[in-house]
């Protein structure tokens, strides 16, 4: 085995789900006749959990072209589109001395992330119930999301 | 967290296979040789992404199967240092957390990288296993199983095989990640949406 290139271009966790379901991966029980291995599954299982699950090439665009003025490094912005920090504490830490490059624009990129990459789902309803804590933050966003969701079972209905 | 690369390989392709188009009977044998491995210092193996080229089919004297060289794109999970990543807690006991991403389970916090100060609680339920808890300012929070942690890669390690193993030592990785979680922000994600409705 001889390496040629071993980094031939980084990849976000929404272009990995993305090859995955082209080859067939899906929810549904279908799966086992998709022509995904195992353990091709247990990295869509991931990433169906990540804010990964409902991007589209669009939203990364936005993204992407609506960062440039804060001249974040390639590296972070794979990590921001990945993560979707929605509170500038999470963003802090993605981002090298915050503090000094970015000052007070932090809140304004939270804005931007928070707008134009699609929020996941709200942290599933497996997880309803666990915490009391968690159940009182849902706010506007969240029931929005809700609506969404319950929109997108429509749909596959 | 991940990344293509390209690699070229000679393998052999049993006949049995070339039934199939040669290109996927080729992409079989690769997914059999690389899907779930780790290469060492390239990362864990996703998924065959592209074939480049093939080359040969010879096949060798006294030998029943075609030989090719094939050059193809993988997909690598291999985080780079300073990522933040969500995963799931897999163990707690005195020497840290485990974390896992269910395709990879080698993810490691030592003490000294949990949030400052924390302190060990044992966990009534299981024995040697421990619960950490977070003293921030006299408020306590806990590390559970409950929701997403997010860690920050400190180092990606890729052991050398171990020639003999003992027996109590637990099993060869060959690719560990050192996390942290002694920043802002890091930790199971309820700590931090708490933390902003306070103020």
């Amino acid at each position: 085995m001889k390496i040629l290139e071993a980094n031939a271009g980084p990849l976000t966790n929404f272009e990995v789900i993305k090859f995955l379901k082209s080859r067939g991966a899906s929810k549904d029980p279908s799966r086992v006749l998709a022509d995904v291995s195992p353990s091709e599954y247990k990295v869509y299982d991931y990433l169906v959990e990540t804010a990964a699950c409902n991007q589209s090439q669009e939203n990364i665009n936005e993204f992407l072209e609506k960062s440039k003025k804060y001249d974040l490094a390639k590296a972070e912005l794979l990590n921001i589109i990945n993560i979707r920090p929605s509170t500038p504490v999470e963003l802090y830490s993605m981002i090298e001395q915050c503090d000094d490059r970015l000052g007070d624009t932090v809140e304004e990129l939270v804005e931007v992330v928070v707008e134009v990459l699609p929020s996941p789902p709200t942290e599933t309803a497996n997880e309803e119930g666990t915490s009391e804590a968690n159940q009182e933050t849902v706010t506007k966003e969240n029931i929005e999301e809700q609506k969404i969701d319950e929109g997108d079972e429509k749909m596959a209905k | 967290m991940f990344y293509l690369s390209r690699i070229e390989h000679t393998l052999r392709v049993p006949p049995d296979i070339l039934r199939l188009p040669l290109a996927e009977a080729i992409k079989v044998e690769l997914e059999k040789l690389f899907l779930d491995k780790v290469v060492s210092n390239l990362g864990l193996c996703i998924s065959v992404y592209d074939i480049r080229s093939i080359e040969g089919g010879f096949i060798f004297p006294s030998e029943g199967a075609a030989t090719y060289t094939v050059v193809f794109t993988v997909i690598m999970f291999r985080p780079f240092v300073g990522e933040i990543i969500g995963a799931k807690l897999k163990e707690s006991d005195a020497n840290g957390l485990r974390l896992s991403l269910g395709f990879f389970d080698d993810i490691y916090v030592p003490v000294n990288l949990l949030p400052q100060p924390s302190r060990p609680e044992p966990d009534p339920r299981k024995r040697g296993r421990v619960t950490w808890i977070w003293d921030y300012n006299g408020e306590d929070f806990i590390i559970d199983w409950q929701d997403e942690i997010r860690f920050q890669v400190r180092s990606v390690n890729y052991p050398p095989v171990p020639i003999e193993q003992l027996n109590e030592s637990k099993p060869f990785a060959p690719m560990v990640i050192t996390g942290s979680l002694d920043f802002d922000g890091s930790g199971p994600i309820s700590w931090w949406t708490d933390a902003e409705q306070v103020e």
